[in-house]
């Protein structure tokens, strides 16, 4: 891509892109696709409605 | 049973977690904007126990594709239900369009585009159309794939009903979602969705509750479970009939219909989508439908639910995958002139 992309201009600051070696851009596509999968809203086991805090029952 | 969808099956595990990463945020954020519309409505605790002046009984209506093929308003209507109707926002214009104003209509969502639709997006441009086509490809209401029109319509329909619809809005919601609700003067009901257990410590569900002191109700995952823990949590409605709850497509139904048909091919390929996709035989049925890692999570976490919720919950889709103990799995008239209706 720097063969092609080439600007006739010199960076004050030059940019440092790090990349995991260990990731394939395929694997960051899969990432990305995995990110959308899911519910529309959380799951907590063993609850259901929460009126108060136990305090505030304590001093009903 | 069963079968393929090998890395459907291993998604479903992970499929709590990465809910809470993708919403969890955003929920959060959404919840501290709507700080500011809290006052134009009331908390849920004022439907804590409350009848809604109707009997013992509630049917949900979620909109999943069976909700056509099996004419729930009509039976509702001719069978005289007089137990409590509790709908999904996206079930919305479905009753509406059938001359039913539900008891209740829930919402939970935080996206910030998506949602709002169900409730008919006045500021809805082509460019979003052309950006996001979930509507025009999925399965769940049909008339929603002409999305000019049914925007119009739903706009329309909400404009005239509104009023007279009352909503349990979850802090959650998008302010789409919100401006639209107040504009049109629902009788907007404020919760906030559980996003962990309130006893751990640095619990958010916690910390979201001491800042709006508002209810905090598990949601199940999906805003059908969190009408069925409505009915029963909430209303205290001993015997509740969930409709149009398939979790899973018909057989038939080409895969680009699906929700996450785009994330299926980046995540297995077109070739390898039977691994992704899982199907199942719905044994009261005789019938195959598959389903897709998210509404199986759904439908475990309903199944779980159920085990421990202080009704009796009737599964009237007529279709899907939601059976198990627990779940009475009924004909829609069988339940509504069925003892626990009388």
């Amino acid at each position: 891509m720097a063969n092609v992309l080439k600007g006739n201009y010199t960076l004050n600051n030059p940019v440092v892109i790090e990349q995991d070696k260990d990731v394939t851009p395929e694997q960051l596509f899969e990432k990305e696709a995995l990110k959308r999968l899911g519910g529309s809203i959380a799951f907590v086991a063993k609850q259901k409605v929460m009126w108060d805090t136990p305090e505030e029952k304590e001093n009903k | 049973m069963q079968s393929d969808g090998e890395i459907g099956l291993k998604l479903v595990d992970g499929m709590a977690a990465i809910t809470l990463d993708r919403i969890g945020k955003e929920g959060v954020e959404n919840a501290e904007k709507n700080q500011r519309y809290i006052d134009k409505g009331k908390s849920l605790r004022n439907l804590r126990g409350n009848s809604l002046d109707k009997s013992d009984c509630a049917v949900v209506i979620a909109a999943g594709p069976s909700l056509h093929r099996v004419n729930v308003a009509t039976q509702l209507k001719s069978y005289r239900f007089d137990g409590a109707i509790v709908a999904t926002e996206s079930a919305m214009r479905y009753c509406l369009k059938q001359g039913i104003i539900p008891d209740l209509v829930v919402s939970l969502d935080p996206h910030a585009k998506r949602i709002v639709r169900w409730f008919g997006d006045p500021d809805l441009t082509v460019e979003d159309l052309k950006q996001d086509d979930y509507f025009s490809r999925q399965d769940m209401d049909q008339a929603f794939s002409d999305e000019l029109r049914a925007n119009d319509e739903m706009l329309e329909l909400l404009d005239k009903h509104g009023k007279n619809i009352r909503i349990a809005l979850a802090t959650s919601a998008s302010d789409a979602v919100v401006k639209r609700s107040l504009e049109v003067g629902m009788d907007v009901y404020w919760w906030n969705p559980m996003y962990d257990d309130p006893s751990t410590p640095n619990s958010v569900t916690m910390s979201l509750y001491k800042k709006n002191a508002l209810p905090c109700l598990n949601a199940g995952g999906n805003v059908g479970a969190a009408c069925w823990m409505m009915a029963h949590g909430v209303l205290g409605k001993r015997h509740v009939a969930v409709t149009g709850m398939d979790f899973s497509y018909y057989a038939d139904t080409p895969h680009k219909n699906t929700q996450y048909y785009y994330e299926a091919i980046a995540l297995v390929g077109e070739e390898n989508l039977e691994k992704f996709f899982i199907k199942i035989f719905n044994p009261h049925l005789n019938q195959w439908f598959y389903t897709d890692p998210a509404y199986m999570w759904y439908r475990n976490i309903f199944l779980e639910m159920a085990a421990d919720a202080e009704c009796t919950t009737y599964n009237c889709t007529e279709g899907g995958i939601l059976f198990g103990e627990n779940i009475n799995f009924v004909k829609l008239k069988e339940f509504l002139v069925g003892e626990a209706c009388r």
